[in-house]
């Protein structure tokens, strides 16, 4: 199954659990799995038009969404991964 | 294989009869820098009852172990003392020039003590390969920190670099901070600002430190060709990741306001309704017409998270408008625009103020109605008038529970006296219960936890880790947003000295700087019962889902106790 790891900030939905299996499927279908299993976690990553958030990264595999591309196919064994910045200054 | 750096010393300073000497840097403290050996000379040269204004305070600048080497951004400098502003021990962390011009030099700390008899001196300390001598300075008295710094170009080498309060720290004002050069154009743009450090500066009369290594190279290591191999590698992985603070500090808006913790209208929402104004994207698109852009605040770093913020006739107006500065001068105070969050940033720095502090305080006198929501030319003329003794502005430079004495006001968000920044506690408990328990009080670098879906069974751990991994990184002249993990530090240390450092030995050294710093707030007074917020914080909620801060006392407690290493202590990376 695909995995998404999801970094700190974005485990409040989640309550803390950091990786989460998902089925097979495109990164929307993915959200909207988390989305069902966590209220709350699709809107920290997409707009409410469903566009992802300028501020957030998506990984797959190591290699960078593009921005548009959230109907790509999550694979078996395929890892998904948000990346955060966070820091004070 | 042993070695590494050697004849290394530390420079006292005494102000009372002016003079300097240098004493042997003891080779047992090898592996202390930065915060952990401010600690412990504190601890064991400052009486921690004594009044942080008087002659008996002692403050303590000292680089961290790795700066002045070719590690990649590890030229911070710890600056630390007897608070005014807490009355426990403060150590602020900057970056700039001064840390690794020091340890090149060989010089691991400079201890200040005494006071001059005539309030009304100033000093310069002037540090090179030739010594150290302290220099009348009176001519400086009240300069603001960027013409201080200007003529200070003048009159030494292009090679130095310079420490130095403005007028916040000699009117001693508790909020006050040391500015510290960065290396473009040497200007007094970073700042050791937290816990009114500038203050103790300025009480001891000293005006400014400058320091010029001349041609002196970098430190070299005991295991040369492994500490190479080491930078190269560390350097290699960083740039090869998400290099997420490559627009700043300021790009995390979004995110923080998003997870109500981006303040607004002196904490009583976690949200803004100007976030996209105060966004550091505008900050960045404004490069393009007006000039600017991101820089390394010290050689070697490779994080280069510091952004040049030119005005709108294209001339330099301030840097690094950071996050919390936007967070606290901005939203906090319901400023809607970045551009005049700068002129304020500037503002701060030019008169050494912290802007945490600083905003915080604000907010609170305009959540009395002292002043209106968002007028940001009220705050400027505000901090302008600092100088001449305005009752509001001495309230403002003396931080967010002077001025909730002005005002008599009931919401007055701190802990020990220091004002709490951008990282809410009540969406982020576990952050709060750093700012409980932290020898440093509501200081986000002390142990940032940015995870709001941690339980409460999980609060003493996440915090405890939080504080070991940072109180070692800010030891180490790492920057944390290099986001070093202790085994990192522990390698690059193991290279410098030519021997194997332990995860058990790396563990030690941060949990021996909490003990210190813990056992000096002891000594001065502090209980277990000191170890809260302020009321605000567990009465007043917010969120999407409102929340307080209502973190139990024994969990709060537990933080405290020594925990047994687990394997993710030595995977956590620094955060601040």
């Amino acid at each position: 199954m695909p995995t998404f790891v999801i970094p700190a900030p974005y485990q409040g939905p989640t309550r803390a659990v950091g990786r989460v299996d998902v089925a097979p499927g495109s990164v929307r279908a993915c959200l909207d799995e988390m989305e069902r299993r966590f209220p709350g976690f699709r809107q920290q990553v997409v707009t409410g038009t469903g566009a992802l958030h300028r501020f957030v990264k998506l990984f797959v595999n190591g290699e960078q969404l593009d921005r548009g591309d959230l109907e790509r196919k999550l694979e078996e064994g395929d890892e998904i991964e948000i990346v955060a910045a966070i820091a004070g200054g | 294989m042993s070695g590494g750096p050697t004849g290394d010393r530390i420079l006292y300073v005494d102000m009372t009869a002016q003079t300097t000497r240098f004493e042997p840097f003891p080779e047992a403290w090898k592996l202390l820098g930065g915060r952990a050996l401010s600690a412990k000379i504190l601890l064991e040269q400052c009486d921690p009852t004594c009044d942080p204004l008087g002659p008996d305070n002692v403050l303590v600048m000292a680089p961290g172990v790795l700066s002045g080497t070719a590690a990649p951004t590890s030229g911070r400098i710890s600056i630390g003392g007897k608070s005014p502003l807490t009355n426990g021990i403060k150590e602020a962390n900057s970056g700039g020039q001064p840390g690794q011009h020091l340890m090149k030099l060989g010089i691991r700390a400079v201890v200040v003590k005494g006071q001059p008899q005539d309030p009304a001196k100033r000093f310069g300390l002037e540090v090179n390969a030739e010594g150290a001598k302290l220099v009348p300075a009176d001519q400086y008295a009240l300069r603001w920190n960027y013409a201080l710094c200007e003529e200070l170009a003048t009159r030494y080498p292009k090679t130095a670099s310079f420490m130095s309060c403005g007028p916040a720290g000699e009117l001693r004002m508790r909020g006050a901070s040391v500015g510290c050069t960065d290396q473009d154009n040497r200007y007094p743009a970073r700042h050791a600002a937290r816990g009114g450090l500038g203050a103790v500066m300025g009480s001891k009369g000293l005006k400014y430190v400058a320091i010029d290594p001349g041609r002196t190279g970098v430190r070299q290591a005991a295991d040369r060709k492994g500490f190479g191999e080491l930078c190269k590698n560390y350097t290699k992985s960083y740039q090869a990741g998400p290099q997420m603070f490559k627009t700043g500090t300021s790009s995390v808006v979004p995110i923080a306001n998003m997870l109500h913790t981006f303040p607004y209208k002196n904490r009583t929402s976690g949200q803004s309704p100007d976030a996209a104004t105060l966004d550091g994207a505008r900050i960045v698109e404004s490069f393009s017409t007006r000039g600017g852009g991101m820089h390394n605040c010290m050689t070697g770093c490779i994080v280069q998270c510091s952004n040049i913020v030119h005005g709108a006739d294209g001339k330099y107006v301030t840097s690094a408008l950071e996050f919390e500065t936007l967070t606290l001068l901005g939203a906090n105070c319901a400023v809607k625009s970045w551009e005049d969050v700068a002129d304020l940033d500037r503002l701060c720095d030019e008169l050494g103020l912290d802007t945490i502090e600083t905003g915080a305080a604000i907010g609170v006198l305009m959540d009395a109605g002292v002043l209106e929501w968002g007028d940001a030319e009220a705050m400027k003329a505000l901090l302008r008038r600092l100088p001449e003794g305005d009752e509001r502005a001495k309230a403002v430079g003396n931080g967010v529970v002077a001025a909730g004495k002005l005002t008599g006001h009931h919401r007055v968000p701190h802990a020990r006296g220091q004002a709490i920044p951008a990282w809410d506690p009540r969406p982020l408990k576990a952050t709060g219960v750093t700012y409980c328990t932290s020898p440093m009080g509501a200081d986000h670098t002390a142990g940032l936890i940015v995870n709001p879906g941690l339980q409460p069974a999980q609060f003493a751990w996440e915090s405890q880790k939080a504080q070991l991994v940072n109180a070692v990184c800010d030891s180490s002249g790492f920057c944390q947003f290099l986001q070093p993990n202790l085994d990192d530090i522990r390698n690059f240390y193991g290279a410098l000295y030519g021997t194997e450092v332990s995860r058990e030995t790396i563990h030690d050294l941060g949990w021996q700087c909490l003990a210190d710093e813990w056992e000096f707030n002891k000594r001065a007074g502090f209980t277990d019962a000191d170890d809260r917020l302020a009321d605000c914080m567990s009465q007043d909620p917010i969120g999407a889902v409102p929340t307080v801060f209502d973190v139990s006392p024994d969990i709060i407690q537990a933080t405290k106790q020594r925990m047994p290493a687990r394997d993710d202590l030595f995977s956590a990376k620094a955060t601040g």
